[in-house]
């Protein structure tokens, strides 16, 4: 059984939530709870048309299992709640969630953990390196969630605007080209940021502390690329000011 | 440091651990952001930039995909400000960096406690959750929200204590050039850190090559600074 949609469904309560959809990740269904949550304010059109047995099985099903990149999760939630709408049978509606976990969470991963987090956090060292302080972070803030914000909003519109047809949203040529360019956009500011972060960094050391500077930099990174499956760069830190120490007491 | 100035960096401390995984990403969990802030707070924002600036190669590292274990460098970066600050002149950067590595160490271990607690919440919960009840599973996505906040209170209160130990016991113990040692070991592992993190993150493809012009790019620039 169906329910057409209202015409403003609550997007501003589910955004909100949307915000928090990884607050219950558990080993158990990761971000379902959280998933749930936030579709949750866009199912109660089906409480209202007095179909309280709908509503709490599309309830029921927001909150199973779901595990993608959390900024993209509007995009399934909009989707899975615009196909209870519509009568979509259980089933598909469990398949449509379960197909967009993957694509969702590669998409994100390429999009912002390995795009635009780096490159506009790369902007924000070569800015602080060059002498502008506070303000880069303000700018970082600001430019990061600037897209951020967009992102979950068009994810949640694209999702309800599409339903169980949510895939044509992710051939948006928009976010194709923002892939691809986003890459090596990445690539180019970290990697300028590097040479200037160590100038910032090293500025303090003179004589001999700034050659050991360069060799302990050098001697941790071939550590870390060689033993890359044993060493992480929490232990290989802590390793090196344990050895640092014990030569402060030795050679005072 | 005054009991009101704890508690400030106590209460920014638990912000920037919720903003990690709960709520809302907006990435003031990023050390970048999370030390300057603190260092504003000590006024001092030289440490806290700094700091800031150092634990954001190590967070290079981190890629927070799907159920991956990983350090939280935010509420670590507030702790090693504070230790760094509280030792100004004495020992700065190398302590800032223990106290800051220890309480990241920590604050990644409690992350993983609370996605079992959260799990077994969801276990107990379960019969309600599949009668599709809304009250429940609301309450049941507070209360894991209010769990992760407690938590982020525990690593940052640690870190915090760890620092004021660091300063009490570490302090003074030093010599000068020990105190430089503990620096090049600190900075010189961040630089490692975020290099290599970097260049996993860039990976083999033509993203090198523009990783490889960014470095001769950023190179030029420093030097003819």
């Amino acid at each position: 059984m169906s329910a057409a949609p209202r015409a403003r469904p609550a997007f501003g309560r589910s955004l909100l939530r949307l915000f928090t959809v990884q607050g219950s990740w558990n080993y158990e269904r990761m971000q379902g709870v959280g998933m749930g949550v936030a579709e949750e304010p866009l199912l109660r059109d089906l409480r209202v048309a007095g179909n309280g047995a709908a509503y709490r099985a599309a309830v029921a099903r927001g909150a199973h299992f779901f595990n993608a990149h959390p900024y993209l999760c509007g995009l399934a939630v909009g989707a899975a709640a615009r196909a209870e709408h519509e009568g979509v049978p259980p089933d598909q509606v469990e398949r449509l969630r379960t197909a967009l976990c993957g694509p969702l969470g590669s998409l994100g991963d390429r999009l912002v953990w390995a795009g635009w987090l780096p490159f506009t956090s790369g902007l924000a060292l070569i800015a602080v390196a060059l002498g502008l302080g506070l303000p880069a972070i303000l700018g970082f803030l600001v430019v990061f969630n600037a897209g951020h914000v967009a992102l979950r909003w068009w994810a949640l519109r694209a999702g309800w605007t599409h339903g169980v047809r949510v895939a044509v949203a992710l051939r948006q040529p928009l976010l194709q080209r923002a892939t691809a360019v986003l890459g090596p956009a990445m690539a180019f500011v970290v990697g300028a940021a590097l040479p200037l972060v160590a100038q910032y960094l090293g500025s303090g050391f003179l004589g001999w502390s700034r050659v050991a500077l360069a060799g302990v930099a050098a001697l941790g990174f071939a550590l870390l690329w060689w033993l890359r499956a044993r060493l992480t760069g929490v232990r290989l830190g802590l390793v090196l000011l344990a050895v640092a120490t014990l030569a402060g007491w030795l050679w005072p | 440091m005054s009991p009101e100035l704890l508690l400030g960096l106590l209460a920014w401390g638990t912000l920037v651990g919720l903003d990690l995984v709960s709520v809302p990403q907006m990435m003031i969990a990023r050390p970048l952001v999370a030390g300057p802030i603190a260092g504003a707070m000590l006024g001092d924002g030289w440490t806290g930039l700094t700091l800031g600036v150092l634990f954001e190669l190590f967070q290079y590292e981190v890629l927070p995909v799907g159920a991956a274990r990983y350090p939280e460098y935010g509420p670590a970066t507030v702790a090693a400000v504070s230790a760094a600050h509280a030792a100004a002149g004495t020992l700065g950067l190398g302590l800032g960096a223990l106290v800051g590595l220890i309480t990241g160490m920590a604050g990644g271990v409690s992350l993983h406690a609370v996605r079992r607690l959260n799990a077994r919440a969801v276990r107990r919960a379960t019969a309600a959750l599949e009668a599709g009840d809304a009250r429940v599973l609301v309450r049941l996505h507070t209360a894991a929200i209010l769990r992760d906040a407690a938590r982020a209170a525990v690593v940052t209160a640690l870190g915090l204590g760890l620092a004021l130990l660091a300063r009490t016991y570490l302090a003074g113990t030093i010599s000068v050039r020990g105190v430089l040692l503990l620096d090049v070991a600190a900075v010189g592992s961040a630089l490692a850190v975020g290099t290599a993190g970097t260049l996993r993150l860039v990976g083999r493809g033509q993203d090198l090559r523009w990783f490889a012009a960014g470095v001769v790019g950023g190179a030029a620039v420093a030097w003819l600074r």
